[in-house]
């Protein structure tokens, strides 16, 4: 028979920021029993998901579980919604499209060996990309947070939440010290190895020692307790994501806004994060464009510049040390995957959630799926540079083959290889594509359907009611925010 | 010029077995105006004519090419599948169904059966199949359709049980409908394009040739065109799968006992026996390892195993496990038997020749060029579904501790692929399952057969262990409870079967 594995009874994670904390409240609630210990070392101010001020739906749900109410995000961190990004100018002169968000809680999911022929995952060929109602109503600038488990127009409606990094730390902090997650401040002196490729202890200065059974490495870019351990090694990124550069902005007046921006300029991307807690803006600059050029381009006053070297650690969890967010991978923010990919292998890690006695296999199974979902990243990414402009801006990109095959079979074929542990949807992928200005092809069964036109019209009705009947249900977005 | 105003691809389907008329009705169907689609089939040749049980994803299938489930099951003589009872296999006395379906639902993040082992450690569990509703339905001979909602009463799948000889005749008369022409006769040499190499056109014994721009080789285990003409090489897997033969003996059902909803795979000393139960009859065969048993000791073993008055003498089919490197080369895609063979253990065969069709349609020649990229997609998705199939069917022979005869001493002992050996020690280690969501089987699947056959993990997550067992305890026996009543407020699968008259096959 089975036994239950000794649990972790302690773990400490290193680092305070915004992805830190999350982590011990997610761990802490896994293991009411352990001591869950928060090393208070600053932020890297490189750390892109600690200072990310919005994710990705998957991080509605992720709060959902770990009991972060999203009422509290709104009313005390400045939370605010997004429907769509916006893509301008990727494409040829004039092209802009949006991104919406598609339906996130698979029912299929639930039987998935019962999944039909055509359902699951597997194609979204020809499928218009779901949830484009987002846009409708980011046009219209209206929008109400569905009634929970009530039919509504809204339903099918997904969004991301942004906030203030402070406010949502803040809240964070005080939904930790209520759970008991114990805050340990103090600067690391040194590392104490296990002797089996983990650590052992942490000495912190002026505070002693800190055994644990894990350590989470939420530390930034730095991955202090990964990059300490014997079989740390990096995969750099830098060929297939060409910036090198990111100038980041003041923030700006905020705004209520249901759509964020990413235009591209012949100095690089423009991002543009509106929300009620300022609008921040960034500019990733191309290659060859100078300090100057890059700061009329941002068109506000800086806050800060950074050297970006694109990469992921070749094995995230090593010994007994888990490395999260820029710990794991660090690149550009770009589509809203920095904290969007530190929030999934949180996810993971508390899904395969080890006992005091680390089994190889599972580690070696946390590695495989996290490395998936930071390759989809990248990919994701590389698809920005890959785009028709984009090209002319930051030069021919070279493909990683995963990237270079979907691409190829959506422009030829209109569709799109299923991709296991990616962090978008088929559809969300498809749209990004379009919004980018990639062209979808025309699959066998488009080019064959009998009566298209008939259908096409028969489909657009539905979408006309469907469109209507959410605007009618909606109210000004500014109304819902001030209920 | 648009792709609409070319000439449609000349498809030539070789084969008229369930490959073949599954292909060229998928095919016309689908891609109208694209393809105009001839098969040519040999009555001298026959088809293998079994096949009997399916996966859920065939549903699918009848239902995109717009073919009515009734219809269908009454042509076909066919009964509901809830999943498959396996007997034997772990231990000899022990029996589990791995159903359609799932087992619990996961609890803060820990898996279902997370909770159930560390219940079971402490007596307080039932079977595991106590807890999913696939299973229950099954035991009970009940059956009527899953819901559409998330309520409990969705939790599981269906397939269909048909009569093999019967399925290929129905698809053909619905790709006759679809405008699929029908060449009877036998192919006796293929012709070969000067340039390029590719296969030109068909030469049949009457002296007819049939020209086409694409052709699909369902002409089963000879495989014509990929395996004999492009002499594709063969992949062999019999050193993990050593079963290549079967001796099928159809029977009349036992008067009186309940059609079951399900399919029975029990084991036997060099093999194992499929029991499906059609509406007419009871398929019924033993397939096993030539090295191990000869076929007459085979044929002697069905017939005193049977339960049913025999309708014929046993008929031997040969076979062996593996697939043809690639299924797609030059202009040949291979589908069914002509690409490759997994034994009928999980009824997989036909599911593989449906995404085979699946992918060729979504890669189907654009203007009739075949691009190298779509063929080495296609090659790859239909790797991917073989493989993960493979390693599945492998693990109902390893994870046994049967030691009364050497065929299970082979099995038990055999050293596995390393991609499933990495499987099981991920699960033996700590209870979990390698993670994939293409391709067949998923948690629920693998989690069925390591219980089922005894396997169970050295350890298990220890939050399993942190809430009272006692609540744990009440919340199982709730579900159980629960999927009592739904079971109970199901319709035995026969009366389901009679009360939809539309169902029921004409008596023969
Ligand atoms: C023992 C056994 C049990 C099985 N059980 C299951 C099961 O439960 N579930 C499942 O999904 N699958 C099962 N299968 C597999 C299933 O039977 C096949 O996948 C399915 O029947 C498809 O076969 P086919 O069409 O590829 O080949 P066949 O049925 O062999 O058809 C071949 C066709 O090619 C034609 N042909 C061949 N050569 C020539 C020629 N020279 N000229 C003209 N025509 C030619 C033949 O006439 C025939 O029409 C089982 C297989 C075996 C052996």
């Amino acid at each position: 028979m089975s036994a239950a594995r000794d649990p972790l009874q302690r773990v400490v994670v290193a680092g305070a920021g915004q992805l830190g904390v999350l982590a011990a409240i997610g761990l802490r609630r896994a293991l009411p029993g352990a001591e869950v210990v928060v090393l208070g070392l600053a932020p890297d101010p490189g750390a892109l998901a600690d200072r990310a001020a919005t994710a990705l739906p998957f991080t509605n749900r992720l709060h959902d579980r770990l009991g972060i109410a999203e009422n509290d995000i709104v009313t005390r961190a400045q939370g605010s919604h997004r429907l769509v990004t916006r893509y301008f100018g990727w494409g040829e002169e004039g092209q802009g499209g949006a991104m919406p968000y598609g339906a996130s809680i698979d029912p299929a999911l639930r039987t998935r060996f019962a999944q039909e022929w055509g359902g699951g995952p597997r194609n979204a060929a020809g499928q218009m990309p779901a949830g484009s109602l987002g846009e409708v109503l980011a046009d219209a600038g209206r929008f109400a947070v569905p009634p929970e488990g009530e039919p509504s127009p809204l339903a099918e409606v997904d969004y991301a939440l942004r906030w203030h990094p402070d406010g949502y730390r803040a809240l964070l902090i005080e939904t930790a010290r209520k759970l008991g997650v114990i805050h340990a401040p103090g600067e690391l002196a040194a590392i104490e190895p296990d002797g089996a490729g983990g650590i052992a202890a942490l000495s912190i200065a002026g505070a002693g020692r800190l055994p644990a059974d894990l350590f989470v490495d939420c530390t930034g870019p730095a991955a202090l307790l990964l990059t300490a351990l014997p079989g740390f090694a990096l995969e750099d990124w830098s060929v297939e994501l060409p910036l090198r550069r990111l100038i980041v902005a003041r923030p700006q007046q905020g705004m209520l806004a249901l759509e964020d921006r990413f235009s591209l300029l012949s100095e690089g991307w423009l991002g543009e994060v509106a929300g009620r807690a300022g609008l921040q803006i960034a500019l990733g600059v191309a290659p060859g464009v100078t300090e100057d050029a890059a700061l009329r381009a941002l068109g506000a006053p800086p806050l800060a510049g950074f050297q970006l070297e694109p990469g992921r650690a070749r094995a995230p969890w090593l010994g007994n040390v888990v490395a999260l967010g820029d710990a794991a991978a660090r690149f550009e923010p770009l589509a809203h995957l920095n904290l969007d990919l530190a929030h999934r292998q949180l996810d993971l890690l508390l899904e395969l959630l080890p006992g005091r006695a680390i089994e190889p296999p599972e580690r070696a199974e946390y590695n495989r799926r996290s490395a998936l979902t930071m390759d989809a990243v990248r990919d994701t990414l590389a698809a920005h540079y890959a785009a028709p402009a984009a090209q002319r801006v930051f030069g021919l990109p070279i493909l990683p083959p995963a990237l270079a095959g979907a691409l190829d079979q959506f422009a030829r074929r209109g569709r799109l290889p299923f991709r296991e542990e990616a962090p978008l949807l088929g559809q969300e992928f498809q749209a990004l594509l379009a919004a980018l200005g990639f062209t979808q092809g025309r699959g066998p069964q488009a080019v064959a359907a009998q009566g298209p036109a008939a259908s096409a019209a028969a489909e657009a009705l539905r979408f006309r009611r469907q469109a209507e009947a959410a605007l009618a249900f909606a109210p000004p977005y500014a109304e819902f925010m001030v209920r | 010029m648009s792709i609409e105003q070319r000439q449609p691809v000349r498809v030539v389907v070789l084969g008229g077995g369930t490959a073949g008329w599954m292909s060229a009705a998928g095919i016309a169907a689908l891609l109208p105006g694209l393809a105009s689609v001839t098969l040519v089939e040999s009555e001298d040749i026959g088809i293998v004519g079994v096949g009997e049980a399916t996966l859920p994803h065939i549903r699918g299938y009848v239902e995109k090419l717009g073919i009515e489930e009734a219809a269908f099951m009454r042509a076909t003589h066919a009964t509901y599948k809830l999943g498959i009872d396996f007997r034997d296999f772990g231990r000899i006395g022990e029996s589990y169904i791995h159903p359609f379906g799932s087992f619990g639902e996961k609890v803060a993040e820990v898996a279902f059966h997370h909770y159930w082992l560390e219940l079971a450690r402490q007596g307080l569990a039932g079977p595991l199949g106590d807890y999913s509703l696939a299973v229950a339905a099954a035991r009970a001979n009940r059956f009527t359709p899953p819901a559409q909602d998330q309520s409990l009463a969705s939790t599981y799948g269906y397939a269909y049980q048909f009569d093999a000889t019967l399925f290929g005749p129905f698809m053909r008369e619905h790709g006759l409908k679809l405008g699929v022409e029908r060449i009877e006769g036998l192919v006796t040499s293929v012709e070969r394009e000067a340039a390029g190499g590719d296969v030109g056109a068909l030469a049949l014994e009457d002296g007819r040739r049939i020209e086409g721009d694409l052709f699909i080789d369902c002409s089963g285990f000879r495989s014509l065109l990929l395996g004999g003409e492009l002499a594709e090489p063969w992949e062999d897997w019999s050193r993990w799968l050593p079963c290549d033969r079967a001796a099928a003996m159809p029977c009349a059902h036992v008067p009186g006992a309940p059609l079951r909803p399900y399919t029975t795979a029990a084991a036997m000393p060099a093999g194992w026996r499929w029991q499906i139960p059609l509406q007419h009859r009871m398929g019924n065969g033993y397939v096993f390892a030539s090295g191990f048993l000869s076929e007459d000791e085979a044929c002697a073993a069905i017939r005193a195993s049977a339960e049913g008055e025999p309708l014929a003498d046993p008929r031997v089919l040969r076979f062996r496990a593996g697939r043809r490197r690639n299924s797609w080369q030059r202009n040949v895609v291979a589908v069914g038997l002509a690409s490759g063979f997994l034994e009928p253990l999980e009824s997989t065969s036909i599911y593989l020749a449906q995404m085979a069709i699946t992918y060729l349609i979504e890669l189907f020649p654009e203007a009739g060029r075949i691009d190298d990229r779509d063929r080495d997609e296609f090659n790859r998705l239909v790797d991917m579904e073989y493989d993960r199939v493979r390693d599945f069917l492998i693990l109902h022979y390893h994870a046994t501790t049967r030691d009364d005869s050497p065929f299970w001493d082979h099995v038990r002992t055999m050293e596995v692929p390393a991609s499933l050996a990495d499987k099981l020690e991920l699960w033996r280690r700590a209870g979990r399952i390698e993670k994939y969501s293409d391709g067949l089987f998923y948690d629920a699947s693998w989690i069925a057969v390591y219980v089922g056959q005894g396997l169970l993990p050295q350890r298990h997550d220890a939050r399993a262990a942190f809430a009272d067992p006692m609540r744990v305890k009440a919340a199982l026996d709730r579900l159980r409870q629960a999927i009592g009543e739904e079971v109970a407020a199901m319709p035995g699968h026969e009366a389901f079967l009679t009360s939809e008259t539309t169902r029921l096959a004409d008596p023969a």
